[in-house]
């Protein structure tokens, strides 16, 4: 095109708009605005990559709610919140070294990565940093027995997640089982898990068969399986991870082992367990952080049921309670930015421990060791395809079908 | 006893498994000469295209096997022939770099294509089994550990008694040689890296009927596949499912007798003692290993 002096003028007109148009306004506000940064070590990539996506969207949700709703100043300046994100590739080396990667950009605020490996690794380096962490997604109670002061767990601590369902079985099925067979993956959190179950299933009564632990992430189960068969116990509860829990339902029809209940933990309140198994995935009991009934409301998200449908309309998919935790997490962080009205990571670490809020989450409190023993898990089953909340009994969406394996 | 026997079954079906993942793998180190680090990443792509295959057109894993394995020819032939073969010539170092940069470009495009979500297909005979005598046979496994044994065969069949396949086994045994004959080295080791792609889609297919997969898997099936040809050994067609086989047994009765991740560790001690008192694997023949490539 050749350039004659009125296609120049307007070439110059529209730059000279463009760069002080544009750049205009939020010169303006950013003068009064404060931004925060917050440094999130996430698995994107990697075994964990799918519980590491879900764990960044409930980070993103945070921060578009925050952004938007929050009217909470820090010298004068209306806050903000940046996260930044690094994919830790599902491996705790690397989510450890990102931790100290966001040290040297002076980010000493952290949101957890998930899974209790890769939690455990990063909080060492908070504490070596002296940055503060709020940690969705280690639930281990190892990490917390350690004497670190920096991290800050929202979940319900790892041995409540099979205690849970000793104990909605033990109120609510009918008639009561009576022998209870224990199968767990052998990495730290799942057998802190099965430990935890199995002294609340012997101080409740059920003769207790096992443990019997198979390789984390493995595929085939059918050992665990075989060597309890003989026993017929009337509930086998697995401590797994989703690919573990999916072949401990299919081997156990290959097999031809009929309990008269399966429970697990982590993998039936993830929506692909029941698309994956269908059918068999009917009455599964599973443990879960976080259900939409959870009692409870703050300023942001409102009530889980508001977090639920705002979430859904926001990405398209229901809310796990992966991409809970992680929200509540980041609301953690903000309620105590907002409190300190800092960005001090000392400042905060104290309005962390001070903390208490009852939240679309339910109560967010921590112990002095920084685990939330304040908030119960819930218990949900898969009935008709779907993530049926059925313990506690007073936020129960329906009975729990009871017994169901023919 | 019957523990025992079951047991034993469950071992050598997961072995048939074991095996025809791996059968590709060997293939391709035997003849080419590469360790392709990318094959996982195959399997899994063919797991993908049998599941869509099955969601789009409604079709039966054991006939979307076949969809797969055309799918993962076409896509492996291309992959050989236009940038594998740019440095065949090269240290086997640079394979391995190349090998696992194509794995982790097929592991994050399939990220962005499928996400990361767990996906499995389901038939309505999935699970099903039947009993001999007290033992419980898993239909889909056992279908799967004939296919590994049919494929085997097959495969012996086809480069022994084909021209094709004398033509492969030849630029194996001596790439120089085979080019002075006439063999155009350059499709023929594009047609059996398309070959050994075509029955990763095959096991990706099996591996998607019998248990869940994601992206995430490919190194896992990289690795397993690495072990049973090794343990196997190179030269021989049989050696994936000899290995395999092992690995499968070995695994079930460790599982049996010992707890959690000692099953691992037997597996590993088992294919160490091999490679200590045959270090050119159970059946595998020495002139595949130390050869040098002209």
């Amino acid at each position: 095109m050749k350039k004659t002096p009125r296609t120049s003028a307007a070439i110059i007109a529209a730059s000279c708009l463009a760069v002080f148009g544009i750049n205009a306004i939020p010169a303006a506000s950013a003068a009064d605005v404060v931004t925060i940064t917050l440094g999130a070590s996430v698995p994107l990539t990697g075994s964990l990559a799918k519980e590491g996506l879900l764990t960044k969207e409930g980070y993103q949700f945070c921060q578009e709610k925050v952004n938007a709703l929050s009217t909470a100043t820090i010298g004068g300046k209306q806050k903000k919140i940046d996260i930044v994100y690094q994919d830790d590739t599902s491996k705790p080396d690397v989510a450890a070294q990102n931790l100290s990667k966001f040290n040297d950009k002076g980010i000493k605020l952290i949101l957890s990565s998930y899974g209790s490996a890769n939690v455990n690794a990063q909080a060492a380096v908070v504490e070596l940093n002296k940055q503060t962490m709020v940690d969705s997604g280690g639930a281990d109670d190892a990490i917390f027995n350690k004497g670190y002061t920096r991290t800050f767990n929202v979940m319900s601590p790892a041995s409540e997640y099979a205690t849970s369902m000793v104990k909605a079985i033990s109120e609510m099925a009918k008639p009561k089982p009576v022998t209870m067979a224990f199968l767990s993956a052998d990495d730290g959190f799942s057998k802190t898990v099965t430990l935890g179950g199995m002294k609340a299933a012997t101080a409740l009564g059920f003769t207790v068969i096992g443990p019997q632990y198979f390789p984390n992430a493995t595929s085939d189960v059918s050992a665990a399986l075989n060597k309890i068969k003989a026993d017929k116990p009337d509930v086998i509860l697995g401590s797994v991870h989703f690919v573990e829990g999916v072949a401990m339902i299919k081997q156990a029809k290959e097999l031809g082992i009929t309990p008269k209940s399966f429970a697990q933990t982590v993998a039936p309140p993830i929506l692909d367990f029941a698309t994956t198994l269908g059918p068999l995935a009917e009455n599964v009991l599973g443990s879960s952080q976080w259900s939409s009934v959870v009692k409870g409301q703050e300023k942001y998200f409102g009530k889980a049921s508001n977090y639920a449908s705002e979430f859904l309309a926001r990405f398209g998919h229901e809310a796990t309670y992966h991409n809970a935790e992680a929200s509540a997490a980041c609301l953690a962080m903000v309620l105590a930015i907002e409190k300190t009205k800092s960005a001090d990571a000392d400042k905060i670490k104290t309005a962390l421990s001070a903390l208490d809020v009852q939240s679309f989450f339910g109560r967010i409190k921590f112990d002095s060791t920084g685990q939330n023993t304040f908030k119960p898990m819930v218990v949900i089953q898969i009935q008709k395809g779907k993530i049926i909340t059925v313990w506690p009994r007073a936020i129960a969406q329906a009975k729990m079908i009871w017994p169901y394996v023919k | 006893m019957d523990t025992f026997l079951q047991v034993t079954a469950y071992g050598l079906l997961q072995g048939g498994l074991l095996a025809l993942v791996a059968v590709g793998f060997s293939l391709v180190w035997g003849i080419m000469n590469i360790v392709n680090l990318s094959h996982g990443a195959f399997v899994i792509l063919g797991a993908y295209i049998a599941w869509e295959v099955q969601g789009w057109f409604g079709l039966d894993p054991f006939l979307g096997m076949f969809v797969s394995a055309i799918v993962l020819f076409c896509v492996g032939y291309v992959i050989q022939r236009y940038l594998i073969n740019l440095i065949v010539n090269g240290p086997v170092f640079i394979t391995l770099l190349l090998t696992f940069g194509i794995n982790m470009a097929l592991i994050q495009g399939m990220n962005l294509v499928f996400t990361a979500d767990f996906r499995s297909i389901q038939t309505s005979y999935g699970s099903n089994s039947f009993e001999i005598g007290n033992i419980r046979i898993p239909l889909v496994r056992l279908l799967a550990f004939l296919l590994a044994i049919v494929i085997t065969f097959a495969l012996v069949a086809f480069v022994k008694r084909t021209r094709t396949g004398i033509s492969i086994m030849a630029t194996g045994m001596d790439r120089g040689a085979a080019r002075l004959m006439g063999i155009r080295a350059r499709h023929v080791y594009a047609l059996t890296f398309a070959i050994s792609a075509a029955l990763a889609g095959m096991a990706g297919t099996m591996i998607a009927t019998i248990e869940t997969f994601d992206p995430s898997k490919a190194g896992k099936f990289t690795l397993m596949a690495f072990v049973v040809a090794v343990l196997g050994g190179l030269g021989n067609m049989y050696g994936a499912l000899v290995g395999g086989l092992l690995i499968g047994l070995v695994e079930a009765w460790a599982g049996q007798y010992l707890s959690g991740t000692w099953v691992n560790g037997i597996a590993f001690l088992v294919l160490i003692l091999v490679l200590i008192f045959r270090p050119n694997g159970l059946v595998g023949k020495a002139f595949y290993a130390a050869r040098v490539e002209i």
